[in-house]
């Protein structure tokens, strides 16, 4: 996984397999975490939460899905690790820092939600202005420009651009300080398809040249593509959080073969295989993926017709539902 | 903070409302000042009526005085939509957050925005003391007339009043685009205070006497004691125009107080509101 790969220190057994949503003791090694939040709320008035008691991690290096129906509280979540907004309740560190300290913020490039710009300004200038505010040196526009691709409109003024051209000058901006932390607040938003999948490939470029993205989306396909690990919010909660293979649970065996009992039986009997089941006029068997080709070993060697065999997981859709759905009733 | 007032320079001088501002309050500074007056003195309309200046006002000698009575009502307008436009469009294109997750801190940011808007401001001044120089020294040499270069010190005591009363009412339009999160309500609740609310109590307090201590507080009554006290001629002032002001006057130096006092509140104001309120 990218997270391995470019994390200065790997995730422990512990933390891989912690439920969903409960976060872990103190750690002496909170370096890792580039995002930590704890019990973090925003109320408006005594009608409105919009972020409930929210503790979620980022580790250093991965790319971090945040993902959640419109309206769930991502944006308010990220307003407040920028400082844009105060918690009412709860803490939050990014970077090590208290969120929207100028030490923190030197660190973080962010988009959030939808790009805004000085519309008389060109693309370029827009830039400008806002290295001047950063300290950027004037030669990082032309890199960044370049990256989103960008430079050959980039002298037009930003009211002329379309949707997706203003979401591309957003990402610049956001990457015009080298940022060690990227957060990217719905990045994808008015882009045509193909856009769409070259902003993907980007941002997981980006993951993989050592930053952290955090990256919120209500798009289940863009998190399932992009992100290492994801955190579910509804309602200002989240309801889940882990890799996407812990979201989706172990994977299962799906085995189509006739006669189905004699199957069962076989498959009962190979090494490794912990249930197997008949499901939907099919075997489901809980067993690692590995012993898949010695499962249909012992099946033809019984003399069982296999018609099918093939590895079966839940989708980030179906648990995607499934948590926010019994977030709902828990309420 | 050098990095962030090259910012916001670079953003007042890129827009196009700045100069639109210059350009019409230098031409109807001139228009009012100088033009006209000049016209009905050609005209022979000027026979010491109420609110008329003769022909010796508008020459050189009088140059620091006569432009000087422009700026703490007709001026102000235009410092206060400078103002308003330089923080309240920030919010209504979203531009603060923008600004403010780059790095600087919320002050940092607005500290720049002033000292960039303090700056604007000196063009607005020096603007209207060019032509109306260029229109003083014509009038004279049209005239034929004879006529005093006037003294730099009351020249320089002018254009110091000129930016300070500026100064007042853009921080006034700072503030209210700071509490009402955009352009619009904040520049018609400035023109309405500047058009409605202090002419009006000023009218009461004609009347009603309690009134009366708190129109020596007005803005406007300082800014015309401060110009008044470096020569100005106030006559036009009391009759003409939406802005008419007929006192009471207060000493220059009270006046002097006082308008740094607004500035110091309406900024300390808006400072503490953009440091404490949510960016949405």
């Amino acid at each position: 996984m990218l997270a391995g790969a470019t994390s200065n220190v790997a995730p422990t057994i512990e933390d891989e397999h912690r439920p969903f949503g409960v976060p872990g003791p103190d750690r002496r090694d909170a370096g890792r975490f580039v995002v930590e939040t704890r019990e973090l709320g925003k109320r408006y008035g005594d009608a409105i939460v919009a972020v409930n008691q929210l503790t979620m991690r980022v580790r250093r290096g991965e790319v971090y899905g945040f993902l959640g129906p419109n309206g769930a509280g991502k944006t308010t979540t990220l307003r407040i690790l920028l400082g844009l907004i105060r918690p009412t309740s709860g803490s939050a560190r990014v970077l090590g820092a208290a969120p929207g300290s100028p030490a923190g913020l030197s660190r973080i490039g962010a988009l959030v939600e939808t790009p805004a710009f000085y519309p008389f300004l060109s693309g370029r200038d827009n830039l400008s202005v806002l290295a001047r505010h950063a300290g950027v040196p004037s030669p990082r526009i032309e890199v960044v420009l370049e990256e989103v691709e960008l430079t050959g409109r980039a002298g037009d003024r930003f009211a002329t651009y379309s949707l997706g051209m203003k979401q591309r000058l957003g990402v610049a901006a956001a990457l015009l300080k080298d940022p060690e932390l990227l957060i990217l607040d719905e990045p994808t938003n008015g882009m045509d398809a193909a856009g769409m999948a070259e902003m993907r490939t980007f941002i997981r470029s980006l993951g993989e040249n050592g930053r952290t993205v955090l990256l919120s989306s209500h798009l289940m396909g863009e998190v399932e593509q992009v992100c290492d690990r994801v955190g579910v919010i509804h309602g200002g909660r989240l309801v889940g959080e882990g890799t996407l293979d812990d979201l989706r649970g172990r994977a299962s065996l799906r085995v189509l073969a006739e006669p189905l009992d004699a199957a069962q039986r076989v498959v009962a009997g190979v090494s490794g295989v912990e249930h197997v089941a008949i499901v939907d006029d099919g075997l489901r068997i809980a067993a690692d993926p590995g012993s898949a080709a010695e499962i249909n070993r012992a099946l033809v060697e019984s003399g069982v017709a296999v018609s099918e065999l093939r590895l079966e997981r839940a989708s980030l859709e179906k648990i995607f539902l499934e948590l926010t759905q019994g977030a709902e009733e828990g309420r | 903070m050098k990095g962030s007032v090259a910012a916001e320079l670079f953003l007042l001088r890129k827009r196009r409302s700045t100069w639109i501002l210059l350009g019409l309050w230098t031409a109807l500074a001139f228009f009012f000042s100088y033009l006209l007056p000049y016209v009905e003195y050609r005209n022979g309309d000027i026979g010491g009526g109420p609110g008329q200046v003769g022909l010796e006002e508008l020459l050189p000698d009088h140059l620091a005085g006569h432009l000087s009575g422009g700026f703490p009502f007709f001026g102000g307008v235009f410092a206060l939509m400078l103002g308003v436009l330089a923080l309240g469009s920030e919010y209504g294109w979203g531009t603060l957050r923008t600004v403010l997750v780059q790095r600087p801190g919320r002050l940092h940011v607005f500290a720049a925005k002033l000292v960039a808007l303090g700056a604007a401001l000196v063009p607005f001044v020096f603007g209207v003391f060019a032509v109306g120089t260029v229109s003083s020294y014509a009038i004279a040499w049209r005239e034929g007339v004879g006529f005093t270069t006037p003294s730099a010190w009351d020249v320089l005591r002018a254009l110091a009043a000129g930016w300070l009363i500026l100064a007042v009412w853009a921080a006034l339009g700072v503030a209210l685009g700071v509490l009402s999160r955009g352009t619009s309500l904040a520049i018609g609740v400035g023109i309405l205070y500047a058009l409605v609310i202090e002419g009006l109590i000023s009218a009461f307090a004609d009347q009603v006497s309690v009134l009366e201590p708190l129109v020596e507080f007005f803005l406007r009554a300082n800014a015309y004691s401060l110009v008044e006290g470096l020569g100005a001629s106030t006559t036009g002032a009391a009759t003409n125009g939406p802005g008419a002001f007929s006192g009471p006057y207060v000493a220059a130096e009270q006046a002097l107080v006082v308008l740094l006092a607004y500035i110091a509140g309406f900024l300390l104001f808006s400072g503490v509101l953009l440091r404490r309120r949510d960016v949405t």
